[in-house]
């Protein structure tokens, strides 16, 4: 069994069995639950920002996974340390800032602005936004940014700047020419690899932290699995899974979970409806409470 | 409960307790989990000696990490299937540990972006080099570009002749900020003070081994993607055993290929600095730290650095006094760099002018040797050798052989014992504009060359 050591461009460091046991908002009192809503929707705030500043996916999904790192384990931020907005506007800049695509602290604070001060965003208005024409008032901007570094210094800190993230987008591809998807037929193999990279882009929302627990071989594989299936592409009947180092096991642990994020997106809608999930300390000091005077009135 | 408006006392004792409550929690689990782990350890001790009598499992560890700890005994899966997966070894994260843990023993250096010292971990008595990043949130926008890219190319960079990045540790939270220190291993030298202190340069067996690692090195970055854009003796460090490892990744990025088109032509010090970046070129690759790798040589070989210009003019003038001057055939695209245009170069009239005169001005090398540093030190970058074909060169293989490291002689170390004196040499550049060059006339800088050449006892015909 040959060990793979050190980082590459391969693997991910992953979350200890200790880090996802408990975080650092469940001790500071927010049900896990919440937490789950305020990641599911901190990550879609990122993907749309992501969008609107017309960042590449690569960019978006390794902020999400850093700010997913951020927020667990006991030793982890809290989302009642800062606001979950800012946490996430501090890892999207801090991402983007060593890449070829740096983005300023302004057009980050405008973007956020811009999409928290709606009752609601979706991915086509992100695509159709244009940032130019936004603006942001100077003592906002100078509070801001200051919150932002402040911020910004903590996921470093907490990280033990480890913001390495090895992403399965490429593999992706290289794997299903392998397994000459692409030769079979060209419009399929392309209808498969689109799926199989919408499969990979949901799973950054999963609430299993997918990213933070499976590395990327593991996931691009699955999604592979997935979307074949969907396109009816017929792949090797043999265990093919293993040629890219996965186990039955493993994969079909992903491709339930992979499949699961619409479920529970599913759910959010239902439950928040009309409502939006808060994303700063006051409103989740709010809501917490609101759950408590509820249970205190059910009890009664 | 206090109002939320109120921000008094007791808020703050409020706050304080939570703090508390918080900690405690943190304390309680971590001892928990200690337990548990003792347990597992027991629990695994025990399995081991009972194997040992009857092997029926074969110890291996179960396929799927656990994500939940549980203190159960969880024997090892006995597997009959034949396929062997390869596993990721997994490493995981966590907060940066402080730099109380390290007893500050004696300053190093000063550079552009950080201090570095000596120090002695406590829990070991290890010796290791601990590196003090300059931390300025408003001039640099949140944590310095520079800093996370040197991080993140020390952490990808793992190699003999590579220094090693072993973590990052924090200081004490002081007015809301932290200082943050990078600690590396400690090595005795740097060649550029150790030069100093030689009386006769390395020996023509030492240069060799000096460059194979050196070039190692540069080969793994490129191999990597990394463009280490600041190398020269200073950075190259050296222990005690004749080893040399690379250090100070301050201006190391990541690079594609095709590169990025807007890369920072403001990097590498002057006097290591390649034709194309001080001509303005936003775009460019590999080669330029293959310009430097030609410094480097050439500074070992006459125990002095090789181009010590004053200012970006002068050093284009002496790369071309030594190189020759740029011809269309030789380097066409030279004429569209930004600052190519306003250059003024002696006629191409002048024949002697136009030749390098890299081998006259080395006449002890070899052939090989001096076809070497001719080559890396070509005007275009497409004629520079890669790291990979320097690793190969004929230069390497004929007498004398490159010195085992064994071999090396000792010297005392500067950087062990005291502190180190500021060099006369200039620093990295800094971010921000980017010189222009203005309009300046070349075309005298070879007057009297011609003289020169004839002075001496012999003449080189070249070409």
């Amino acid at each position: 069994m040959a060990i793979i050591t050190g980082l590459s461009h391969l693997a991910n460091p992953l979350a200890t069995a200790v880090q996802l046991e408990t975080s650092s908002s469940h001790l500071d009192g927010i049900p896990k639950d919440l937490e789950d809503w305020v990641r599911f929707e901190s990550s879609k705030l990122l993907q749309a920002a992501g969008i609107l500043l017309r960042l590449p996916q690569e960019l978006i999904a390794q902020s999400i996974i850093i700010l997913c790192r951020y927020w667990i384990g006991a030793d982890g931020g809290s989302m009642l340390d800062h606001d979950p907005k800012d946490a996430a506007a501090a890892a999207l800049y801090m991402t983007a800032k060593p890449s070829p695509h740096p983005v300023s602290v302004r057009q980050v604070f405008v973007v956020f602005s811009y999409l928290t001060s709606r009752s609601g965003f979706d991915y086509k208005m992100a695509n159709e936004g244009d940032v130019t024409n936004w603006h942001i008032s100077g003592v906002d901007y100078e509070a801001a940014r200051s919150r932002l570094y402040a911020i910004e210094a903590h996921i470093l800190q907490v990280l033990g700047l480890a913001t390495h993230v090895a992403l399965p987008f490429t593999l992706c591809i290289n794997y299903l020419q392998t397994l000459d998807v692409f030769k079979a037929s060209r419009r399929e193999g392309e209808a498969v690899a689109k799926l199989a990279f919408q499969h990979l882009n949901t799973a950054l929302l999963s609430p299993q932290l997918l990213y933070l627990t499976h590395q990327p071989t593991a996931l691009a594989t699955a999604a592979i699995y997935l979307a074949a299936r969907e396109v009816k592409v017929k792949l090797p009947e043999t265990s093919w899974w293993e040629v890219f180092d996965v186990d039955r096991e493993e994969l079909g642990f992903l491709a339930v979970a992979m499949r699961s994020v619409e479920g529970f997106a599913r759910e959010e809608r239902l439950k928040w409806e009309g409502r939006r999930v808060p994303m700063t300390i006051e409103g989740l000091r709010e809501e917490i409470e609101r759950r408590r005077t509820r249970e205190v009135g059910g009890a009664r | 409960m206090p109002s939320r408006w109120a921000d008094t006392e007791e808020d703050a004792v409020e706050e304080e307790r939570r703090r508390e409550e918080k900690e405690a929690k943190k304390r309680a689990k971590a001892e928990k989990q200690r337990q548990a782990e003792e347990e597992a350890q027991r629990v695994k001790a025990a399995q081991r000696n009972g194997i040992e009598g009857e092997r029926d499992g074969d110890g291996r560890a179960a396929k799927r990490r656990r994500l939940s700890p549980d203190t159960a005994t969880d024997t090892p899966p006995v597997e009959n299937e034949a396929s062997r997966l390869l596993r990721f070894h997994t490493p995981s994260w966590q907060p940066c540990r402080s730099i109380e843990r390290f007893h500050l023993l004696n300053h190093i250096e000063e550079g552009s972006y950080g201090f570095v010292s000596r120090a002695r971990e406590e829990s070991t008595g290890e010796i290791v080099a601990v590196k003090k990043l300059k931390i300025d949130p408003v001039r640099d926008g949140g944590f310095p570009v520079t800093a996370l890219r040197e991080i993140q190319c020390l952490n990808a960079a793992h190699h003999r002749h590579i220094v090693n990045l072993r973590e990052v540790v924090t200081g004490e939270r002081g007015q809301g900020k932290r200082d943050v220190y990078l600690v590396m291993e400690f090595l005795e030298h740097d060649l550029q003070t150790l030069q100093d202190e030689m009386d006769e340069p390395f020996m023509p067996s030492e240069i060799k081994t000096l460059m194979l690692q050196l070039a190692s090195a540069v080969e793994f970055l490129h191999d990597h993607w990394i463009l280490h854009r600041d190398l020269k003796t200073s950075n190259i460090l050296m222990n005690n055993r004749g080893e040399i490892k690379l250090a100070d990744f301050g201006m190391a990025r990541f690079c594609g290929d095709p590169p990025p088109n807007n890369l920072t032509q403001l990097v590498v010090t002057l006097w290591y600095r390649s034709p194309e970046l001080l001509l303005g070129t936003k775009t460019y690759d590999a080669a330029i730290d293959m310009w430097s790798l030609g410094c480097i040589f050439g500074e070992l070989l006459s125990k002095k650095p090789l181009l010590q210009g004053k200012n970006e003019v002068d050093q284009l003038s002496k790369i071309f006094e030594l190189c020759g001057i740029p011809s269309s055939d030789a380097w066409p695209e030279f004429r569209s760099l930004p600052n190519a245009r306003t250059l003024r170069l002696p006629s191409q009239s002048i024949k002697a002018a136009q030749g390098s005169i890299v081998r006259s001005k080395f006449p002890i090398l070899t052939n090989a040797g001096a076809s070497l540093l001719d080559n890396l030190l070509s005007l275009n970058p497409a004629h520079r050798p890669s790291a990979k074909e320097v690793l190969e060169d004929a230069y390497f293989r004929e007498n004398p052989r490159p010195k085992p490291t064994a071999m090396f002689p000792t010297f005392p170390s500067k950087a062990g014992q005291e502190k180190r004196r500021r060099k006369q040499t200039p620093n990295a550049p800094v971010r921000g504009e980017a010189p222009n060059l203005g309009e300046i006339d070349y075309s005298s800088i070879f007057k009297g060359r011609e003289l020169e050449e004839k002075g001496g006892g012999f003449a080189l015909k070249v070409g």
